[in-house]
């Protein structure tokens, strides 16, 4: 007894089964949506507390800084903003803080490679009123936030 | 080599060497070679391989096995041969109708070993035990979480009496309220557990309250699942912040007994 | 067909209809308007109805709803919708199929012309057959991409009328030299094609060339639109610091500053050279499966010898292609590295990261099914086990690269097992997720590829080089050096820090194209006018080695499909990244579930579309329609 099945069935269920697994495949990955970040609205009566709610959606949204800060490909933020004040002699921390996000590539912590994007540059486009929020953040991050609206970030 | 499981990887390569000098067949070596790398992967090292990525190496496996097998008419056929041999040879009977059962009810028995597993959420993407934040405020008091420490711990020494009145209300505490989804031995498998994600912690497990300081466990208590930091999502614990039911010296004495009814010891401070 | 069967039919035919004719009679029944029994009641009442305001009201309202239509003004549409499917992937779907399509139409006059130049230099007859039959395929499938361009033409209008609109803006000059074109490939296609015998050798050739001239610009063309999509810009060192600063092609808003810029964008020639590989090997994989296809039909032992060889050229072509496309992938990741580190941190970091995953498990496929159609192949020779015993060293290397390329870096775990390994990553384990491990399990799966060819092209024949001993040690130690070499920088990788190791790529794929060049320059002399020891069977194949050609066409569209997704979901929620922002509902990334499910629908229309395609060319070496053997078969029916 042998078993004939045609040639254009067994063709159709090659066809069939292999899509169907690599389909499987896709399936059994983890699975994310990742949708546009929600607009971010900074009013001018936003005090510095404000600042750091919204600094904070911003890194962890709409910035994508999460992606490479975590001391793989770039450093993590944990007690930057203890940090911030005395990496590069001359500049207070805000002024420091701002310059790593409008000149990325001025000062380089030492091991980790240039390669960050100018962060009010496209894609990202960050306003000056958001990089206030940022760097109030980033401030908030093992140290306390002096940025208020008023601040000049000198960019 | 303390990464491998040396038994077991000895006892396959004497089984290899057996069979190079009984010169087995096509059949037999293919046979092996799965079955032996799926036992490798499975428990070869001493840290067991996630079983996602053990799927994945038992997959590759066995296309190679199966291509290695059909790519030539001589070896398919020496591959084939044992095959047939058994199904239609009368002396082998017993041995066909042995595998008829015992196939099926292996199949049975990996269903079954699969649904029975332990439920559990999935570890992918999200931090089990955020780090805390550097002080809590509960009820008004601030609580240092690198410094504190359950205050009635020193009680066990000190005055057993109160010792014993404070694990009691502990005992009433949990009972009241955390049982439902904690479970009566604390295994994490309360009546409510099952339709949780993540699942309750499960508190007889080593890796979870002897690793953590009191303070940390306080901070969960009081908190609950809206107080876990960014790194607890995706999934948002449902874990009620108990400072809104409880008051402090019964949260500590929850604390306590769920220590001591397990056995553990807190972490000591500043260990790391 | 006999009479009985003819009554069978009109019998469950009259059954059917009059099922039909009663549920449409009875439908007719119940939805006939019937005045409700209380209006007859106040009708008959009041004799004639005087005209109530509820009419006036009624009446009122229109003439409103009128003016109010005359006066509506007209609004620009931003986007439109499509019902169930949803718009994205309704363009998604078509564009995909224009694309394998077209990919196909433009890779096979690559080859076709190639073959048709051997075999105008050798002399040889069956190389200019295989080239026709190749070409055959073409007409229907020209076809096949111009209506689907077109569709996904209206599908974008319609769809995406404002988005469009811009694209029009930035590229309008380039429209015209597009559609002319257009115009010459169809007539340097059909006169290749047409003209086949019809024209000297040479004037033919000619005509092939100007065909892929052609072909190859339309596509470059069209690839300048959608790599403006991902890059709109340069990037050139413009204030001398030696880091390359980005120079958009667009003004902040959009408007069109240098189409220069914008049609030679940043990624526009890694696309290119990217997919001209890409093209040929997709291109010989579904030839081959159209082999793999006609072999399986045939019926005699000259179509199937026939059918065989052109399969095996198919298979050999594609995998030609295969070798240096994992580099020419890597260049192109590399070059959008270096135009946005954002979205090569999307790419391979985060959002995309298991996509990667699942290409790895492709390509071990498609290594591993090329192989295997290899070591079936040795069967063709008589009586050859002398390299049967390699067959399994190289298996279990391409096995170990294929694992190894495919194990995560961070792998998917539960609660226990993550508590067991301390982390995330597996303590042994991790270090095989890493870059390092994965460059080189895919350089050492080229070379076993490479070797399985070498090992397929010696079968059955043997050197008769006076140096022949001296020479095969020459390749051996070529072969190893290379192999040790890249497995030596691999390990190394561990050691350096990560700029260092990125670089480390290179001298590996040096080392494994070094090796090829070699061991083929070598191998040409060694084995000229080898005596043939056996004789080769074309045509002698089992069956299963034909379905494997039709499973690699599979996962070389389905993993067209992926790349294609990912390349273009890699913008995120940008139309054109950094300057217009999608703001319909379909702006999000889809989860890669769904990705794959897209993926998968689209590769069934295309394999059910190409199944058309083979059918229609198949039909060429039918026997011709005779009305005798028609009316014999009526008089048979007669007799009956």
């Amino acid at each position: 007894m042998k078993l004939n099945v045609p040639m254009p069935v067994k063709m159709v269920l090659l066809v069939l089964g292999t899509t169907a697994f690599y389909m499987y495949l896709g399936q059994i990955v983890p699975q994310k949506e990742v949708h546009p970040p929600p607009p971010v609205l900074i009013d001018p009566g936003m005090t510095t507390e404000d600042l750091i709610e919204v600094g904070r959606e911003l890194v962890n949204g709409r910035g994508i800084c999460m992606d490479c800060h975590n001391d793989v490909r770039a450093p993590a933020f944990d007690g930057v903003g203890a940090r911030a004040s005395s990496r590069i002699e001359g500049l207070s921390d805000i002024e420091y803080l701002a310059q790593s996000l409008y000149d990325p590539d001025a000062f380089l912590v030492p091991g980790f490679a240039q390669g960050m994007q100018k962060m009010n540059e496209p894609p990202i486009s960050f306003s000056d009123e958001e990089m206030k929020a940022v760097v109030a953040w980033l401030q908030s991050q093992g140290g306390t936030a002096t940025v208020t609206l008023e601040t000049d970030l000198g960019y | 080599m303390s990464a491998i499981n040396l038994p077991l990887v000895l006892a396959l390569l004497a089984a290899a060497g057996l069979m190079v000098w009984r010169r087995a067949n096509t059949f037999t070596w293919l046979l092996f070679t799965w079955l032996s790398l799926w036992a490798f992967f499975k428990f070869g090292l001493t840290v067991p391989i996630p079983q996602s990525v053990v799927t994945i190496y038992v997959g590759i496996m066995t296309l190679a096995v199966v291509s290695y097998a059909s790519s030539s008419r001589e070896r398919l056929s020496e591959t084939v041969q044992p095959i047939v041999r058994l199904i239609v040879e009368p002396r082998f009977r017993l041995l066909l109708a042995a595998l008829l059962i015992g196939l099926p009810a292996l199949a049975a028995y990996n269903v079954y070993a699969d649904m029975s597993a332990p439920l559990e959420a999935p570890g992918f993407g999200r931090e089990i035990h955020p780090a805390p934040p550097p002080e809590i405020t509960v009820h008004d008091e601030t609580v240092n979480m690198t410094t504190a420490d359950n205050p009635y711990l020193h009680l066990h020494e000190d005055d057993p009496a109160a010792w014993e009145e404070h694990l009691e209300s502990g005992r009433r505490v949990y009972y009241e309220n955390c049982f439902w989804c904690h479970g009566d031995g604390m295994g994490g498998d309360g009546m409510f557990a099952h339709g949780l994600n993540p699942v309750p912690s499960n508190f007889n497990d080593v890796g979870t309250l002897p690793a953590l300081q009191s303070s940390f466990v306080h901070w969960r208590i009081a908190k609950g699942g809206p107080g876990l930091p960014d790194g607890g999502t995706p999934w948002d614990s449902a874990m009620p912040a108990w400072e809104k039911f409880l008051t402090t010296e019964e949260m500590w004495d929850v604390n306590l007994f769920i220590y001591e009814f397990n056995d553990f010891e807190p972490r000591a401070l500043g260990q790391h | 067909m006999s009479r009985n069967k003819i009554l069978f039919g009109i019998g469950v035919l009259a059954f059917i209809a009059v099922i039909v004719t009663v549920r449409l009679g009875g439908f007719l029944v119940d939805n006939e308007y019937r005045q409700p029994e209380r209006q007859v009641a106040v009708e008959e009442a009041a004799g004639e109805a005087e005209a109530t305001p509820r009419q006036q009201g009624i009446a009122d309202e229109q003439a409103a709803d009128e003016a109010e239509a005359r006066a509506r003004p007209y609004v620009e549409a931003e986007y439109r919708t499509v019902p169930f499917v949803g718009s994205r992937v309704t363009v998604w779907v078509l564009a995909q199929l224009h694309l394998l399509f077209a990919a196909f139409v433009l890779a096979v006059p690559i080859f076709a012309f190639i073959i048709e130049f051997i075999g105008y230099v050798t002399g040889e007859k069956r190389y200019d057959r295989l080239a026709y039959e190749f070409t055959k395929l073409l007409s229907v499938s020209f076809s096949m991409t111009a209506t689907f361009g077109a569709f996904l033409t209206f599908a974008l209008i319609i769809l995406y009328p404002k988005f469009t609109n811009y694209l029009m803006h930035i590229f309008s000059p380039t429209f015209l030299p597009y559609v002319l074109l257009f115009f010459l490939e169809a007539l340097f296609l059909y006169s290749y094609y047409y003209g086949w015998g019809k024209f000297g050798p040479k004037m033919h050739l000619f005509l092939g060339f100007m065909l892929n001239v052609v072909g190859t610009a339309i596509m470059f063309i069209a690839n300048a639109w959608l790599t403006f999509m991902m890059s709109p810009g340069k990037r050139e060192d413009v204030d001398g610091d030696g880091v390359p600063d980005f120079v958009s092609a667009v003004s902040e808003s959009g408007a069109l500053l240098s189409l220069r810029d914008a049609f030679f964008n940043f990624t526009w020639m890694p696309i290119n050279i990217h997919r001209i590989i890409a093209n040929v090997a997709f291109g010989g994989s579904i030839a081959a499966a159209y082999a793999a296809f006609r072999y399986l039909q045939a019926k005699n032992d000259e179509d199937k010898a026939h059918f065989d060889w052109m399969g095996y050229v198919g298979n050999f072509v594609a995998i030609i292609a295969f070798l240096p496309l994992p580099f020419a992938g890597y260049y192109l990741a590399a070059e959008i590295y270096a135009y946005s580190q954002t979205l090569g941190i999307q790419m391979m970091g985060s959002t995309f990261s298991w996509l990667f995953v699942i290409q790895a498990a492709l390509i071990g496929n498609l290594f591993l099914g090329a192989n295997y159609y290899l070591w079936l192949g040795m069967g063709r020779i008589e009586g050859t086990v002398h390299f049967q015993k390699f067959i399994k060293w190289l298996l279990i290397a391409i096995a170990i690269c294929f694992a190894v390329w495919a194990t995560p870096r961070y792998a998917i775990s539960s609660v226990s097992e993550i508590a067991a390994m301390g982390g995330s990553s597996h303590p042994q384990l991790s270090y095989l997720g890493q870059m390092s491990a994965k460059n080189t399990a895919v350089n050492i799966l080229i070379l076993s590829t490479y070797m399985s060819f070498l090992l397929y092209r010696r079968t059955g024949r043997t050197s008769i080089h006076p140096h022949r001993q001296l020479l095969t040690r020459a390749q051996a130690i070529v072969f190893s050096t290379a192999a040790m070499l890249v497995i030596f920088f691999g390990v190394y990788g561990y050691q350096v820090d990560a700029a260092t190791r990125i670089r480390f790529a290179i001298p590996q794929v040096y080392s494994v194209l070094a090796a090829m060049v070699v061991i083929t320059v070598i191998d040409l002399p060694l084995y000229r006018n080898a005596r043939q020891a056996a004789q080769t069977h074309w045509g002698k194949m089992p069956a299963i080695s034909q379905y494997a050609l039709i499973f690699i066409a599979l996962s070389f569209t389905w993993l067209m499909g992926l790349m294609g997704y990912v390349r273009s979901g890699l913008r995120g929620e940008w139309h054109v990244y950094g300057v217009v922002l999608d703001t319909s509902p379909d702006a999000y990334t889809p989860t890669l579930g769904f990705a794959t499910q897209v993926v998968s629908v689209t590769v069934l229309i295309f394999f059910g579309l190409i199944g058309v395609v083979f059918w229609l060319s198949s039909l060429g070496g039918k026997k011709a329609y005779e009305p005798q053997a028609a009316a014999d078969a009526d008089g048979q029916l007669e007799g009956a």
